[in-house]
């Protein structure tokens, strides 16, 4: 027995000590990542978070300010399109930050409005904006759009992300916290070894990218995507994947819808701003799908349905749609992410910088900048 | 109760402490019963999911105490049939779908490997091996044993008693080091190279059975690749698991069967299954091969039949282990092929020795581009014959066949057995010039050295566990 017992001592506090030095280690290379961290959600790549979700999930008590907040909500064409230096620089009443994420659905979107709320406790902190970009591909079911073979059936990346340390945990109803708000920097201070090994597990693979492949990862770079032109079986398969990630149901759902409008309401009636933005996509991918019909139509209900709320708005930016200003089907190219980020700025700066808004309602396009864009048009 | 998580480990802890805190015998056994019951309740949710295996189990005991006073052929014949119809009932075999099913969920997991040591111990007790009376508790703790519940090994039941509540390995701190490397070793293969192996096995698989058009070269590089892949994840997540429990089992101080040794520098089929989940090899021969054997030979008794026989021997235990497997008619070609590799084997081994004579033979087999064109040949069979356990409907398979079609199984063939042959080639040609500079052997064999290596595979664990975020499951546990 007592052999068994000095093994557990001497094995745990090797353990421990390995630990340790990991995570003072990770101090040195990345310093305190969730307070003096970037706003910038993108450039996650650049933090000890290394991924979009992770940095939202552990990183979002950058956000627990008082100062008054603008959070960009969405899937990548919002990531892509709105560049939240070029709208930081013209809006002086509030911090931006970009959460928007890869892949999201509505669902997911909806996720990250909670999680920030969940997170900011100060007192008499200024009302956020949220800005949510939408278009029809976002409106598909968790259990279509999450269903890789390394993940269950209708977990998001944020779901993973929630379960992976141990600060939540699953179950039939979704993922219930384990690990309460108020700890989450100090649960976060707990797992930077592990963060900082993955890290370099994932350096490792870039690095192991770029001497097989001369790149660091398969993502096109910005020059590469301002040279994009999608041939007609590009835009094929492209219309095939878009089938494919909607579920072959032919109409966008309606649960992910109601679920927009139940978020939209909440954050209304808690005094917080909404801006709905309707993204645009080129017009060969509008024209072609069989679900933008519906999506619209359903869209405008709903904005309809807010319109009289004096802190809700909405955007629609479906002139910009021109089919050489997007490197595929969705992604705006940065010509036209400029154009997106100024549009958006100036709405802002007329919406979310005014201590009481009488704005118009729905604004169907933005002034002078929107026909800057359209190249083929 | 998963392998993985910390209920496990907090399981495993109170037992080893409560199995240390007396060594009086009673006590140990007491423990190690509590023990057993608590590891197969973790699987339970309603207390009716027990009882199938509690009547498996009465039965089994049932048997057992009746051979134990009538040693007849026809009372052992009568037992064994008893309790393969049960298992079969049980275990639910789709070719057996007419026999009808329980109306409720039950327990299932473990039920294989209860029906092998009941099996031993009836023909022990019919033979006269085992000549001891068997307690309703002792047949508890052996059939039960938490650690071997799973998957095995398969102990004896001889080997077993000499351990039951009596610690034959002589804890010290070396052995307790050597058992805590055990077990951690046992959980980097688990989580990390098995884990891994099947996240890109579970990526590629779709890909492959997808309908689609790929080109030919593409298709079966594709198909090597994943074939390949999951024989690796079979075989990290296996026997990752057998280096836990047999760890686990020298902290309670028990020396169980190991199961694996190298199977993937064997150099022929035959070989391989003496390396390959040994202790159900073993249990086969004992209990199939030899005795199928024997009534041959004494229905066939011409000496020049005797090899051939064999041949018929090794088809049948290897048809019926490979159908063990599973309970689909997939399982059946599963059996076919193993049987089908072990007769060819066999065949092969009785060709050569006649053509060339037993020395030439024996000393072309220890020719160098015999050796690596054996274990190239012996692993792409294995691993080519694995995909009925990777793809459970016979739809899936025979659709997979088809679209290989006989070119693309023979080039998926000749790709994995080239590869396996290069690798093995390469591989023993590097190993001997691994060697660390003697003041970093030094370093790494000290105290601190060997506890900081320890803590930093745990670390490598935890993280790459915390990386693939979903936990790994055994695989083995549904055979």
């Amino acid at each position: 027995m007592r052999y068994i017992l000095r093994q557990i001592a001497v094995t745990f506090t090797s353990f421990a000590f390995l630990y340790v030095l990991i995570g003072g280690l990770s101090f040195l290379v990345f310093p305190d990542p969730s307070h003096g961290g970037l706003r910038d959600f993108q450039v996650a790549e650049r933090t000890l978070f290394m991924t979009v979700p992770k940095y939202v999930l552990l990183g979002r008590s950058v956000l627990d300010t008082p100062d008054p907040k603008v959070l960009i909500v969405g899937a990548s064409n919002t990531a892509v399109g709105f560049i939240q230096k070029l709208i930081q620089s013209k809006l002086a009443c509030g911090k931006v930050s970009n959460l928007a994420m890869g892949g999201a659905n509505i669902s997911e979107a909806a996720q990250i409005i909670d999680l920030v709320r969940e997170t900011q406790s100060s007192p008499g902190a200024a009302p956020n904006t949220f800005v949510i970009g939408v278009w029809y591909g976002m409106f598909a079911d968790s259990d279509i759009r999450f269903a890789d073979p390394d993940r269950n059936r209708g977990e998001s990346d944020l779901d993973i992300e929630k379960y992976r340390y141990g600060f939540y945990r699953r179950t039939a109803n979704g993922p219930v916290a384990v690990l309460p708000s108020k700890w989450l920097d100090a649960g976060v201070m707990a797992i930077r070894p592990l963060l900082l090994v993955e890290k370099v597990a994932r350096e490792a693979r870039t690095g192991i990218n770029l001497l097989l492949t001369g790149r660091r990862s398969a993502q096109r770079t910005e020059v590469e995507r301002e040279a994009a032109v999608m041939s007609e079986q590009d835009k094929k398969k492209a219309l095939e994947y878009w089938q494919e990630s909607m579920g072959f149901k032919g109409a966008i759902s309606e649960t992910q819808f109601n679920l927009l409008r139940s978020t939209v309401a909440s954050l209304l009636d808690s005094g917080e701003r909404v801006v709905l933005v309707d993204l645009p996509i080129p017009s060969w991918h509008r024209d072609a799908s069989p679900y933008q019909p519906g999506y619209e139509q359903k869209l405008q209900e709903l904005s309809g349905q807010f319109k009289e709320r004096s802190n809700f708005i909405s955007i629609s930016m479906s002139d910009l749609d021109g089919d050489l200003d997007y490197s595929d089907e969705v992604h705006a190219k940065r010509h036209l992410a400029n154009v997106w980020s100024e549009r958006l700025a100036s709405v802002l700066s007329s919406f979310a910088c005014q201590e009481k808004t009488n704005k118009p309602k729905v604004s169907s396009r933005a002034p002078e900048q929107a026909t800057a864009a359209s190249s083929d048009h | 109760m998963s392998l993985t998580s910390p209920l496990f480990f907090a399981f495993l802890a109170g037992v080893i402490l409560a199995y240390h805190i007396s060594e009086s015998v009673r006590y140990r056994r007491l423990v190690l019963g509590f023990g057993n019951a608590i590891f197969i309740a973790s699987y339970l949710t309603d207390y009716i999911q027990i009882l199938p295996l509690l009547a498996f189990l009465l039965l089994g005991y049932a048997c057992v105490s009746i051979l134990s006073v009538w040693k007849s052929s026809l009372a052992l014949g009568l037992a064994v049939l008893g309790v393969l119809a049960c298992y079969v009932f049980l275990k639910r075999f789709s070719f057996f779908d007419d026999l009808g099913r329980l109306p409720f969920p039950y327990l299932t997991i473990g039920l294989s490997y209860i029906l092998f040591r009941i099996l031993h111990i009836m023909v022990d007790v019919h033979s006269g091996d085992l000549e001891e009376r068997i307690g309703p508790t002792a047949f508890f703790r052996y059939t039960c044993n938490f650690l071997c519940f799973v998957s095995g090994p398969i102990q004896r039941y001889q080997d077993f008693r000499a351990a039951d509540g009596i610690a034959v390995v002589k804890l010290d701190a070396e052995t307790v080091f050597q058992a805590f490397s055990r077990v951690v070793a046992g959980y980097a293969k688990f989580v990390i190279i098995a884990a891994v192996a099947e996240y890109a096995f579970s990526f590629l698989k779709p890909q492959l059975l997808q309908a689609g058009d790929p080109s030919f070269a593409k298709l079966c590089m594709l198909y090597a690749a994943t074939a390949s892949l999951y024989t690796v994840y079979l075989y990290y997540n296996f026997s990752g698991y057998m280096d836990i429990v047999l760890g686990s089992g020298f902290l309670l101080g028990q020396a169980l069967p190991e199961n694996f040794d190298k199977p993937f520098s064997a150099r022929s089929f035959l070989e391989f299954w003496q390396r390959w989940h040994m202790t159900l090899s073993q249990w086969f021969k004992f209990y199939l091969f030899n005795p199928l054997v024997m009534l041959l030979m004494s229905c066939f008794p011409a000496p020049a039949l005797t090899a051939y026989l064999g041949v018929f021997a090794f088809f049948i235990t290897f048809l019926v282990m490979g159908v063990w497997h599973g309970t689909t008619a997939v399982f059946v070609v599963y059996g076919l092929l193993m049987g089908a590799g072990a007769s060819i084997n066999k065949l092969w081994q009785v060709a050569c020795a006649d053509r060339l004579g037993k020395k030439r033979y024996r000393t072309m087999t220890e020719t160098l581009g015999y050796v690596y064109f054996a274990r190239g040949v012996t692993i792409s069979y294995f691993v080519l014959a694995l995909t009925c356990l990777w793809t459970p409907e016979l739809s899936d398979f025979t659709r997979l066949i088809g679209r290989l079609g006989p070119a693309g199984m023979s080039a998926a063939f000749a790709g994995i057995a080239l590869a396996f042959g290069l690798f093995w080639w390469l591989a023993d040609q590097i190993a001997p010039h691994l060697t660390a500079p003697a003041f970093l052997a030094n370093a790494r064999d000290s105290l601190v050295g060997r506890n900081l290596t320890l803590a930093s595979q745990m670390m490598v664990i935890v993280a790459v566990t915390a990386l693939l975020h979903k936990s790994p499951d055994f695989v083995y546990k549904a055979f």
